[in-house]
């Protein structure tokens, strides 16, 4: 079985070099990942497409360092994840890598300040530092005016926008959205794919969507089925 | 920090949960204080035992019980006893009592107490030093020397219908000339006694005393002179034997010298009985504390296992993920444990009354049946509270989050996508 590979050529943030993941279901060994190489330039936004079950999510989880491939080695920032202990890969997380859910994830008793400055927090910076930069955040993505909402008051594209805030609290150079439009109407979503477009102008975006006509307007599009990719 | 701000913010995620379940970690928390208050009742009621006995020693006539009008028992000490007694050295105090019983239903009799209102109202057959509690009404006083005044027992009072209602005019009337297998008739006129108290002893022969001042005593018996009873206090323990030494060479030929040793009988039966089984129910609230607070936490963590994934997946380190739920646990148990004091300073005496005469008074030999009426059970809150109380937060918070914890440990970011 040939390797599927897809590469571009600018300076790469993402390297995955014949990665796989094997789940055990049920006795069943099922391949989530197969064989995998990618790179990905640093800035640019890349769609990663495909029917459900193909393996998407799972890349990002792997990209993420939210899971271990397998086989194979994943290189991000300059970093083999393989090499990195349990516990660095939580402060690898910290600063390289931003994460946009479906769900939104915010944490539900912060207001969107709060959940903004969360990541810093974590991450050491100094109590006004990190408001400072929360304020200004949310101003960019148009939140300014709703710092001290909490997630029950906000619409679900301003939840997303203010996940999308977070995602960049600690400056990272990557950021993965997983579905990031799957639970907002199509008007919304736009406005969400807008925000990543422009995001990634400055540093690399991965998004994973089933929204052809969004993925569409990616500066690359990824195809994933069965766990392996297809070029286009 | 951050995290322990995020651990108390929880707290008030909903406060309909947040007051079950200060209600149910309560709950043990309040048994937790009812059976401490317990176990410290019965530890001051045998320090104050000690206190009395333990350097204390009994006289009365050569083979003689003392009681004036019981059979073969009669012969008293002489009156000037008391005065030679006064002078030995190391002698603190010299407490003179008369002695009388009185016939009540069947073969049972109460027994009469002259004592003078300053001293120790000590119970016979108990160590001869009980600690009655009054229960309603008052305590002898100094005003009351010569009057015809009582303290009666609870078990008196119930013998002759005295009820606390009804204690502000109630009377008790002794007749002297009333026998029984062990008690003769003494040729004086029947004498109505004002009850201005009923007391608990502790134990039910204690409780079927009657005291009155010894003035009373002597004009009701007629006994103008003489002592049924000594107690003889040195000035400490330590100094006990050399008393007793002088005491017998002074008045050995009249006098039987008795070191009172029920204390110990006390300790070994009441005491360890009530400290043991005060230690289960205290070791039972620990456990259920634990238990409360093992479910809570599980629940809590499975309710937000995409929360601790998704803060993973932001950068937070395991243990400061831990640490904020550590703190909401800590919290809840703090605020369980704030409920509990507070409706044990409103009900814990009552509730420790009624714990004690359901789970402990059916451990204790018999005659302590009454124990729970004698103890002062109600609420006392001091350092030594204060430090139980926050030891068994900690302990239930550490010792119940614990499975909890590895959860969160365990859990993976992942958890944050599985939400969606």
């Amino acid at each position: 079985m040939s390797r599927s590979a897809v590469r571009n050529d600018r300076s790469a943030l993402i390297e995955l070099r014949d990665v796989s993941k094997l789940y055990r279901k049920g006795g069943q060994a099922i391949k989530a990942l197969d064989g995998i190489d990618l790179t990905v330039a640093e800035k640019g936004m890349v769609a990663v497409v495909g029917p459900s079950g193909s393996g998407k999510s799972t890349l990002l989880h792997v990209i993420g360092a939210m899971d271990r491939p397998t086989a194979g080695e994943v290189i991000v920032a300059g970093r083999s994840l393989g090499t990195i202990p349990e516990a660095g890969l939580t402060d690898f997380r910290r600063k390289t890598v931003g994460f946009v859910f479906q769900g939104f994830n915010l944490i539900p008793n912060l207001d969107a300040l709060e959940n903004v400055m969360l990541p810093m927090e974590f991450n050491g910076v100094a109590r006004e530092a990190r408001r400072e930069r929360g304020r200004e955040l949310l101003s960019r993505v148009g939140l300014a005016e709703r710092l001290e909402h909490k997630p029950r008051e906000l619409s679900g594209g301003e939840q997303q926008r203010v996940a999308i805030a977070r995602a960049l609290a600690n400056d990272p150079p990557l950021i993965l959205a997983d579905e990031p439009t799957g639970n907002l109407d199509s008007k919304t979503g736009e406005m969400i794919y807008g925000l990543l477009r422009k995001i990634s102008r400055e540093r690399t975006v991965v998004v994973v969507t089933h929204a052809e006509p969004l993925a569409a307007t990616a500066d690359r599009i990824v195809h994933i089925k069965d766990g392996r990719l297809e070029s286009h | 920090m951050t995290m322990l701000r995020i651990g108390a913010r929880n707290l008030w995620r909903s406060k309909l949960r947040l007051v079950l379940v200060a209600a149910l970690i309560g709950a043990p928390f309040f048994l937790l204080l009812v059976m401490q208050s317990i176990g410290d009742a019965v530890q001051r009621q045998t320090e104050a035992l000690k206190r009395n006995v333990d350097n204390t020693l009994q006289l009365r006539a050569r083979g003689s019980m003392g009681h004036v009008n019981m059979v073969g028992n009669e012969a008293i000490l002489p009156q000037d006893a008391l005065a030679k007694i006064k002078g030995v050295e190391r002698v603190a105090r010299v407490e003179p009592y008369l002695l009388a019983m009185t016939p009540t239903e069947g073969h049972n009799f109460a027994m009469i107490v002259g004592v003078d209102p300053r001293d120790t109202r000590r119970l016979e057959s108990h160590g001869e030093a009980g600690n009655p509690k009054i229960l309603f009404g008052r305590d002898l006083s100094e005003g009351d020397r010569g009057k015809r005044v009582a303290i009666i027992g609870q078990g008196v009072a119930r013998w002759a219908g005295i009820t606390p209602e009804r204690l502000g005019g109630a009377t008790l009337t002794l007749d002297p000339r009333r026998t029984h297998p062990v008690i003769f008739a003494l040729d004086r006129p029947p004498v109505t006694l004002a009850v201005v108290g009923i007391y608990a002893s502790g134990y039910v022969f204690g409780d079927m005393q009657i005291f009155m001042p010894l003035d009373t005593f002597r004009e009701v018996y007629d006994v103008a002179e003489g002592i049924s009873w000594l107690y003889v206090r040195a000035d400490s323990a330590e100094n006990l034997p050399a008393v007793e030494r002088q005491l017998r060479t002074m008045l050995g030929h009249v006098a039987d010298i008795i070191s009172p040793t029920t204390v110990a009988e006390f300790q070994t039966t009441a005491t360890a009985a009530v400290q043991r089984l005060a230690n289960v129910g205290i070791g039972l609230a620990a456990a259920l504390m634990v238990v409360v607070v093992f479910f809570v936490m599980l629940l809590v963590v499975r309710e937000r296992a995409w929360e601790i994934g998704t803060l993973k997946a932001l950068g937070a380190s395991d243990w400061g993920i831990v640490t904020g739920f550590l703190t909401e646990a800590v919290l809840l148990c703090a605020i369980g444990a704030v409920t509990a004091a507070v409706l044990f300073g409103l009900w814990g005496g009552p509730l420790a009354q009624l714990v004690f005469g359901l789970g402990v008074s059916p451990f204790l030999p018999s005659h302590y049946s009454t124990l729970a009426n004698s103890l002062s059970l109600a609420p006392r809150f001091g350092a030594a509270t204060l430090a139980v109380l926050v030891a068994a937060c900690l302990f239930a918070a550490i010792a119940g989050s614990a499975w909890s914890m590895r959860q969160i440990i365990r859990l993976s970011p992942i958890e944050a996508i599985r939400h969606e």
